[in-house]
């Protein structure tokens, strides 16, 4: 029975289509806007890696994100491994850990997955499913193990980055991120808009959560049908959709009239006014901070040397 | 900038302003001075200019608010209608109505040196403005908190030690009280006074919570269509009720006392509560309300010197206990709870609404009002215990259900309409629900009865707040609710405005007879429109009772961080315990004062002196 073309059919829509569908629903599920809102928000404690010189934090995701292009596999195993450590060194909260996992886990999956069904390794392919011709025409021929490996691969290239950038931005707060810019003679204007994207982000998330809300409570049906009941998701894609454009005219309302009085506030406290800002920070070098520099420079320094002479290189060709 | 702008005062000269496209004038010839030191409150009813007059003293207009501006706004020599908002805000700072959207760092200090930093001050100068700043605001203990974490209270407080970092010698604040509770705008007013009376800076509120901020102000200042109308002291201010009665804004209850009884305060108009106190302790007026509340104890069967209710020397939470009116509950919490990130925001609460009722909700910001009644149709989900509509229990999460059941308006109404025209918006619930049989009012009826007719097919974003808010109200009622929740649905309003709702509110109810549930933390009337109040402190119930019963206990409503009414701090000031249940209304409390004072002098023969004069 399992060789039945239609079973085989069954098997294979499942195995393309269930990642995809299921991924989101566990994202709102866990995660919700309500939790993403959490994702970006700076938490103010009194940890060592708090203290950190805020230019070692920037150059932090920048060095490691480079070597995470240029190493294989084996090693980015071993670079992946490094990102992770800080995150014992902060100690984030419960919540953040929940969405965190959620949004490294989430697109790990995705990753392998699609490589998995769409890379094709030279032959001979081990398939771990093949799909039957009725699926196969949509341009897979099955899930292979090498493509998942490969999805693998280079969804931990992406997680290093992500790994890195939520560290430094749960741990810094946007006025250190200015400094370390200003430091590195970019200018003021690309810390304010880190700084107001940072600040109004989550309060975007919350007002969006809200005026969803307001749409159900108005009576506009946003209910879910049930997996099973296939007839009903065309009317839902339908009626989510046209939630979308009606939320936008209360959420863009509601965003003109705040970012004009953040500009006039913004006008009001001199913002602009001078080349060079000044800062209440004085950061003094620490031990820590140099015994980072140390780190960062010789991991990347190293990885150089040793992409040149051609261990743990990429491949390339 | 000279010495003389430094040593000035900030004046508007003439000044008249018309923005871009608008048919009239927003100012018109408006004349006002305001001296280091001065606090100086400014009120009217909404859109009677009061915001634009901010924009225009703070050197906003015309530099970022274009329009056509007649006249000068002058620092000492100094014309700030001419001056970059930088240099305007060295010398007059504004504080804008919502904290949320002029605090654009992470954390307190970072916001506070924000200015500083952008004027490339150098760092020990930046230092010590920041600690003075945040000492001035008392807020030097929350240097390094995130924003996010702070109160109502301390973001206002944050934002006013950031427009202060920038050194004005003048501050404006457009509505700095708006959204805070009591206990929070009492922190702002004595944040201010003290800037004033320490730092000689020069204060100017405008708002509409004329009761808090007149015992506060050097000056009193009201405006109507554009025009500054009244620009007096307090006392003379009030000395003539007729144009704030032709304005229809609030005039602080002790004031409306005074007036109802000039035989009690004489020629001297009170202020504030300790004032009217003071006024007429040991006189026949004080006498006249411990006779009345003694009476009013003695007919509830409670003995004078404990509030009804209150039994056995109990906790007010446990002692008040007034329970739904009889017959099954219509909406009710049994033993609920909720957690937020690990802190109990709603602690166990076991609460019942029954049919027909109007409860007041009352608490501090962050009490867990709003998350007790969010659940009532499905928003957020109980940690522990049941929420339930008609015995049944309400699904988390199901909102489309629970909203054809409870009627819940959001403070921010705009966030609730979503369509072209009035009518397509009143129609908007019948998508995707079948018209009820026996809606509460249907279309046509709520056009009527809202004050639509004529306007069906406007915009809703052509009608005034007032009008958006009305339209969001008549949408959720043109289906079958049972209840109908409020939530703070006069925050920000004016006396007029509110006024105006309420007459609403007791129209719909008695037309509809629709239980209603009111979230609110501001109690000017709303509270003590309902019959009963429940008081929420950190999560839990406090107080449960007629509002008469609950504000006669003004220590423990500040302890869970609620102002009781004037009129009702009064009597407690005077009375003590034995208030018992005190009069809110000024009219009834006058007309039982000298009732009691006519019926004693009756009893009595003349001269016997039952009652001092």
């Amino acid at each position: 029975m399992m060789n039945s073309l239609l079973v085989q059919t069954i098997i294979s829509y499942l195995l393309i289509f269930a990642v995809p569908m299921v991924l989101p629903v566990v994202f709102l599920k866990v995660v919700g806007l309500s939790g993403l809102r959490t994702l970006v928000t700076y938490e103010a404690r009194d940890t060592p890696l708090h203290k950190l010189d805020p230019r070692l934090k920037v150059l932090y995701p920048v060095g490691m994100g480079i070597l995470s292009i240029l190493f294989t596999w084996k090693f980015m195993l071993i670079v992946f491994g490094l990102t992770i450590l800080p995150w014992f060194w902060l100690k984030p909260s419960r919540a953040k850990i929940k969405v965190l996992t959620v949004m490294i886990i989430g697109p790990a999956i995705a990753g392998f997955w699609g490589q998995g069904m769409y890379y094709l390794p030279p032959p001979p392919i081990h398939f771990i499913y093949k799909f039957p011709w009725t699926m196969a025409w949509l341009g897979s021929p099955g899930i292979t193990t090498y493509g998942m490996i490969f999805g693998l691969q280079q969804t931990s290239r992406v997680l290093v980055t992500v790994s890195t950038s939520m560290l430094i931005l749960i741990s810094t707060d946007v006025g250190d991120f200015s400094w370390a810019f200003e430091r590195f003679r970019a200018p003021p204007h690309v810390g304010f808009a880190l700084t107001a994207a940072l600040r109004f982000l989550p309060e975007m998330i919350a007002r969006t959560h809200l005026v969803l809300r307001a749409v159900e409570l108005r009576g506009y049906d946003m209910s879910r049908p049930r997996w099973y009941e296939f007839r009903g998701w065309p009317d839902y894609a339908r009626r989510l959709s046209r939630c979308v454009v009606l939320v936008t005219v209360p959420l863009l309302i509601g965003t003109l009239r705040g970012t004009t009085t953040m500009a006039m506030v913004a006008d009001a406290r001199g913002f602009g006014t001078t080349k060079r800002r000044g800062s209440l920070r004085v950061h003094k070098t620490t031990a820590v901070d140099i015994w980072g520099y140390v780190i960062l420079v010789t991991l990347v320094v190293g990885a150089l040397v040793l992409n040149h002479l051609g261990i743990g290189a990429r491949y390339y060709g | 900038m000279s010495s003389a702008a430094l040593g000035g005062q900030l004046r508007a000269d003439d000044v008249s302003f018309a923005y871009v496209g608008a048919a009239r004038a927003a100012l018109r010839h408006v004349n006002l001075r305001v001296a280091p030191g001065e606090v100086v409150l400014i009120t009217g009813a909404s859109g009677c200019g009061k915001s634009t007059l901010a924009l225009a003293l703070c050197g906003l207009i015309p530099s970022r608010v274009h329009g056509e501006l007649r006249g000068r706004v002058m620092f000492g020599a100094t014309a700030l209608s001419g001056m970059k908002p930088h240099e305007a805000s060295q010398l007059v700072g504004m504080v804008f109505q919502n904290p949320n959207l002029q605090l654009i760092n992470q954390t307190v200090q970072s916001e506070v040196a924000f200015g500083p930093e952008n004027l490339a001050l150098p760092q020990p100068e930046i230092a010590a403005r920041v600690g003075w700043c945040l000492d001035v605001t008392g807020m030097a203990g929350m240097r390094t908190a995130a924003i996010v974490t702070l109160s109502g209270g301390q973001k206002q407080r944050t934002a006013i030690a950031a427009t202060l970092a920038m050194r004005p010698r003048i501050l404006v604040l457009d509505e700095p009280l708006s959204d805070l509770d009591p206990v929070g705008a009492q922190e702002v007013l004595a944040t201010l006074q003290r800037l004033a009376r320490d730092g000689g800076t020069g204060v100017v509120i405008i708002e509409h919570r004329v009761d808090e901020v007149a015992p506060w102000a050097d000056r009193v200042v009201l405006m109507d269509d554009g025009r500054v109308v009244l620009d007096e002291p307090p006392r003379a201010a009030w000395a003539d009720p007729g144009p704030w009665r032709a304005t229809g804004v609030g005039i602080p209850d002790m004031v409306r006392l005074a007036y109802a009884v000039p035989e009690a305060f004489g020629s001297r108009v009170p202020l504030s509560v300790v004032e009217a106190a003071n006024a007429v302790k040991d006189t026949w007026f004080e006498e006249a309300l411990a006779a009345a509340a003694e009476e009013r104890c003695n007919a509830a069967g409670v003995p004078a010197g404990r509030p009804p209710g209150q039994r056995n020397g109990a906790a007010v939470g446990a002692g008040l206990e007034a329970g739904p009116a009889a017959g099954p509950p219509v909406l009710s919490w049994d033993g609920v709870s909720v957690e937020f990130d690990g802190r109990r925001a709603v602690d166990d609460v076991t609460l019942a609404v029954g049919e027909g009722e109007w409860v007041a909700l009352i608490g501090a910001n962050g009490s867990g009002k709003s998350t007790l009644t969010g659940l009532t149709v499905g928003l957020g989900k109980p940690s522990a215990g049941v929420v339930r509509f008609r015995g049944q229990p309400v699904r988390p999460g199901k909102v489309f259900d629970h909203a054809a059941q409870v009627a819940l308006l959001l403070q921010a109404a705009d966030d609730m309409l979503f369509e072209t025209t009035v009518l397509k918006e009143l129609e908007f619930g019948f998508r995707f629900r079948a018209r009820p049989k026996d809606p509460v009012l249907d279309v046509p009826e709520a056009v009527e009865f809202f004050g639509f007719s004529g306007r069906e097919e406007d915009s809703p974003w052509e009608l005034s707040q007032g009008g958006r808010q009305r339209l969001a109200l008549a949408a959720l009622l043109v289906g079958a609710p049972g209840v109908l929740v409020l939530d703070e649905p006069t925050t920000g309003q004016d006396a007029d405005h509110m006024r105006a709702f309420l007459r609403l509110l007791d129209r719909v109810r008695a037309r509809t007879g629709i239980t209603i549930v009111t979230v609110t933390h501001d109690i000017r009337g709303l509270a003590s429109r309902a019959a009963r109040i429940v008081l929420l402190g950190e999560g839990k119930v406090r107080a449960d009772g007629p509002p008469g019963r609950v504000f006669a206990m003004p220590g423990d409503l500040i302890r869970w961080g609620v102002l009781a009414p004037p009129l009702a701090r009064l009597q407690s000031e005077l009375l003590g315990p034995a208030a018992g249940e005190v009069l809110l209304d000024v009219d009834e409390l006058a007309s039982t004062a000298l009732a009691r004072r006519a019926d004693v002098e009756r009893a009595t023969s003349p001269g016997a002196g039952a009652l001092r004069p």
